[in-house]
């Protein structure tokens, strides 16, 4: 019942939070709201008994992935002069595209009513984890190194390119 | 709660940010809420998966928006220096 209560109330502070950057003009802001958000989502992972995906959740995105968008709000000095709103024609066709995606969704989604739901979320150990991502799946998680490196070697080319041509 | 609120936990969270992706003039403020749209595909992966193996591929999912993080604020820095402006109405040529 407490987990139930949990879920929906990081769920509703993730969607404020995200609403909430719609309609923010400063982008540093945006990135605090942001940050709420993917804190919540670390709250609905702890209530969904995933400890080692909330922990995940604040280390990588809230602590790697937001200081790189910082940086680069610092970088980029056109992030400040940001326009103040975008055409109002465009912003409601967006927001009706929105719309359109989320009802879809869920109608297709109508079947998972039918499924029987999870009495109590049962605990998933990071042992249990640890044994999928290094036994049935260790070619895709070594695949994911290669990944990384590529996205390494390529943010260093772009960015080096970048000064070479200056 | 079944499985289909938690769905729908999901879907509105990235149904939000991809209202946000379509509206905002801002290529930083469009990766953000990308970030978003995977962290929402993320939470249904968990949420309906129940098991061991789908928080596996969440945890890989992480290293997958890590790197998309990085390679895509390369590209977006790289693209402002160039073009002196973060708004996508404004890049137009593909010129190498």
């Amino acid at each position: 019942m407490i987990l139930n209560v949990a879920v929906y109330l990081c769920a509703a502070a993730a969607a404020l939070s995200t609403l909430l950057m719609l309609f923010q003009h400063n982008p540093v802001k945006a990135a605090l709201l942001m940050l709420t958000a993917l804190l919540a989502t670390a709250g609905i992972y702890l209530a969904l008994s995933a400890q080692l995906l909330a922990m995940l959740q604040v280390i990588l995105y809230a602590g790697a992935i937001m200081t790189l968008f910082i940086i680069a709000l610092t970088v980029t000095p056109a992030a400040w002069r940001d326009k103040p709103a975008s055409a109002r024609v465009a912003r409601v066709l967006g927001l009706a595209a929105a719309a359109v995606i989320l009802t879809e969704l869920l109608r297709v989604s109508t079947a998972l009513k039918a499924a029987a739901g999870l009495p109590q979320f049962s605990e998933t150990g990071t042992l249990a984890i640890a044994r999928e991502l290094f036994g049935r799946f260790a070619f895709q998680f070594e695949l994911l190194s290669l990944v990384i490196l590529a996205s390494i070697v390529g943010a260093i080319a772009l960015v080096s390119k970048r000064r070479t041509a200056q | 709660m079944n499985s289909y609120n938690l769905a729908a936990i999901a879907f509105t969270l990235f149904s939000i940010a991809a209202a946000g992706f379509l509206t905002c003039g801002n290529l930083v403020r469009m990766l953000m809420f990308l970030e978003l749209m995977l962290n929402a595909a993320n939470i249904a992966l968990v949420a309906l998966g129940h098991n061991a193996a789908s928080q596996a591929y969440a945890a890989m999912l992480f290293a997958v928006a890590a790197a998309e993080a990085g390679v895509g604020l390369a590209l977006i820095i790289s693209l402002a220096s160039v073009f002196r402006t973060l708004e996508p109405e404004n890049i137009k040529e593909l010129k190498g």
